[in-house]
């Protein structure tokens, strides 16, 4: 009996040991250093997929910081949204919001001699400003023999064209 | 040249006419649908305007003159919508007027406006069956001729509407076809067109809240807006955006609402323009309320375009919900506008004048029994909650090749339903056989021409 207890107090009395020892040696890795580090990323895709359609809400907002450069105001959001829903062709009163901006003679439009001075530069800006995304070079090159061709066609009637689109219309 | 030649050539010329204007009206053309369009017979109308009498409105205050006798336990009877019935008005507790300085409100009424009743023009239908109970629901059975069961709100109908069948199988433009709501409220802009895939707003009408589009919010938005050069500044636009649109598919529907082509929107921008510039528009003589303004400004969505089609919706008689003397009022403002319309349409829409038939139908009825909401009057106001009454309307009807001076059916003899309109509309337009053969107007519909 005696002899029983012994063991039993030398097994128990060495359980901890043993499992201290068992923790430091499965806790001893060979520290790896890792480094992180950023891929470059063309987030200006010419293929940038866009498949939701903005609410009325973000078209207008959307619409306003780009031709304004500022917000747009609550009040006047709501007010525009409220229009937006009173027409049928969305399209169409689009366009009419557009040129009522246009209108307003605070749009920051670039100007004509930018635009015919340097067609490329002035077309690259306006897929980034409107679509986020750079224009490919069929685009490009329609837009700059459109403008070349026509001397009556305007940065405002671009713009026009560009927030009145289908695309701008995505996300 | 002799005389004898002379002839010949007169008689030859006028054989060649006659075939070609024969050949003109049996020519088939080919719609947007692809099929090909071959006209039968000569349509009953040129243009169609379809009141949407809509708000839900009792037939004991309508088409029964019970005045306060079928409502309020007040034993006043008498007819509060005197162009379109026949029927002396109320002699006692006049309450739907207008209201002069000094004297109790609603006291005096509107004078009549019409020499001869709608009632005296036209057909009536006193007993007919609203399908649904519902706003949006009956909206959507009078304009899409399907019960409209499951259909959701803030959702398009589900089956196609009357300017969808129009569109596709008659081959009416966009700007042949008008919605002009009384609020952006309620899904009304959505009616507009359906979302069914055999259809959808590829075939849309127009749709237009004049209350919003030439209210303060469109003033604010729209009153400044450029009037571009139609060639030297829209083509350019337009020329530039096709370019972008053709680089960026679309699928069909992915964005919502109609489309109209270039020329449709230049004159739609044009009519925006002159309504801005004129500040005001002509109206009923009395115009003090939404549904008033509302067709004042569907006169003029007609003055200019001359739809095929023109829906105007009504909903001012829904106040019966908590206001009984206000559904009074509305109920007979809704009389007036309606007959102002017809008269306007006779006597300043040449193009219209004596081509149009006119068709109104309540979404709706109301309750036999009362809520518990009183008003000024103490009298009781009435909900549209699903009873018999509730399915209770009417319909009336007037114009070219509509039989004068016709009632069909009586209180006890219920003939018609709210779903018929679609193809009485489809029936004047020659294409009754078409929606038919889709398929999705309410089984038991029929065309009213067929039920007279």
């Amino acid at each position: 009996m005696q002899i029983f207890s012994k063991l039993r107090h030398l097994v128990e009395s060495a359980i901890v040991p043993l499992m201290f020892i068992a923790v430091l040696l499965s806790s001893c890795e060979k520290e790896v250093v890792a480094t992180f580090d950023v891929n470059d990323v063309d987030v200006l895709d010419q293929n940038l997929i866009k498949t939701r359609l903005k609410s009325d809400k973000q078209f207008t907002s959307i619409l306003y910081t780009t031709l304004y450069k500022r917000a747009i105001s609550v009040d006047k959001l709501v007010q525009t949204e409220r229009v937006i829903q009173s027409f049928g062709d969305k399209g169409l009163i689009h366009e009419i919001i557009v040129s009522n901006y246009m209108n307003s003679g605070e749009v920051e439009l670039p100007s004509d001699s930018f635009m015919r001075a340097d067609p490329d530069s002035f077309i690259t800006a306006t897929y980034r400003k409107f679509y986020v995304r750079l224009p490919s070079e069929l685009e490009k090159s329609f837009f700059r023999n459109y403008i070349e061709a026509n001397p009556n066609v305007t940065t405002e009637l671009v713009y026009t064209a560009f927030a009145a689109s289908d695309e701008y219309q995505f996300y | 040249m002799s005389e004898k030649n002379s002839k010949l050539k007169r008689r030859d010329f006028v054989k060649k006419a006659a075939a070609f204007t024969a050949g003109s009206i049996a020519m088939p053309y080919i719609l947007p649908s692809g099929r090909l369009f071959a006209r039968t017979n000569a349509d009953m109308a040129d243009h169609v305007v379809y009141v949407l009498f809509a708000g839900g409105v009792r037939q004991q205050e309508a088409v029964l003159q019970q005045y306060l006798a079928g409502s309020q336990d007040v034993n006043i009877e008498g007819n509060i919508m005197y162009n379109m019935l026949e029927g002396a008005a109320p002699d006692r507790k006049i309450v739907y007027g207008t209201t002069p300085d000094g004297q109790p409100v609603g006291s005096q009424p509107i004078p009549k406006l019409l020499n001869q009743t709608f009632q005296q023009m036209g057909t009536i239908f006193p007993e007919v069956q609203a399908v649904n109970g519902g706003h949006y629901g009956g909206l959507n059975s009078l304009i899409t001729g399907n019960r409209a069961t499951g259909q959701g709100l803030k959702r398009r109908p589900r089956y196609p509407s009357i300017f969808e069948y129009l569109r596709r199988h008659r081959g009416f433009k966009a700007t042949d076809c008008w919605f002009v709501g009384n609020t952006i409220m309620n899904s009304v802009p959505l009616l507009n067109s359906s979302n069914h895939p055999d259809y959808g707003t590829q075939y849309g009408a127009n749709f237009v809240a004049p209350s919003i589009t030439f209210g303060g919010d469109g003033y604010a938005t729209l009153a400044n807006a450029k009037v571009y050069h139609p060639q030297e500044e829209l083509e350019p636009i337009y020329r530039m955006k096709a370019f972008l649109d053709n680089t960026f598919r679309v699928r069909n529907g992915e964005i919502d609402g109609i489309r109209n082509t270039e020329e449709e929107k230049i004159n739609i921008k044009e009519f925006v323009r002159d309504i801005f510039n004129r500040g005001s528009v002509p109206g009923p003589p009395v115009s003090d309320n939404g549904d008033l303004r509302n067709i004042r400004y569907a006169a003029q969505v007609m003055k200019w375009f001359k739809p095929k089609i023109t829906v105007v919706n009504l909903s001012n008689v829904d106040g019966c919900h908590s206001n009984f003397s206000g559904y009074l009022r509305s109920l007979h403002r809704a009389d007036h506008g309606m007959a102002w319309l017809w008269n306007y349409i006779q006597t300043q829409i040449p193009e219209m004048a004596g081509k149009t038939i006119m068709i109104a139908t309540p979404e709706c009825g109301r309750n036999e029994r009362p809520n518990p909401i009183q008003d000024e009057n103490d009298w009781y106001a009435y909900d549209h909650s699903g009873d018999y009454n509730t399915s209770r309307v009417w319909t009336t009807m007037v114009g070219p090749n509509v039989p004068s001076n016709l009632m069909v059916g009586a209180e006890d003899n219920r003939v018609g339903k709210a779903t018929d309109n679609v193809l009485t509309i489809a029936e004047i337009f020659g294409v009754k056989n078409d929606v038919q053969s889709a398929g999705m107007v309410d089984a038991g519909s029929a065309s009213l021409f067929d039920r007279i």
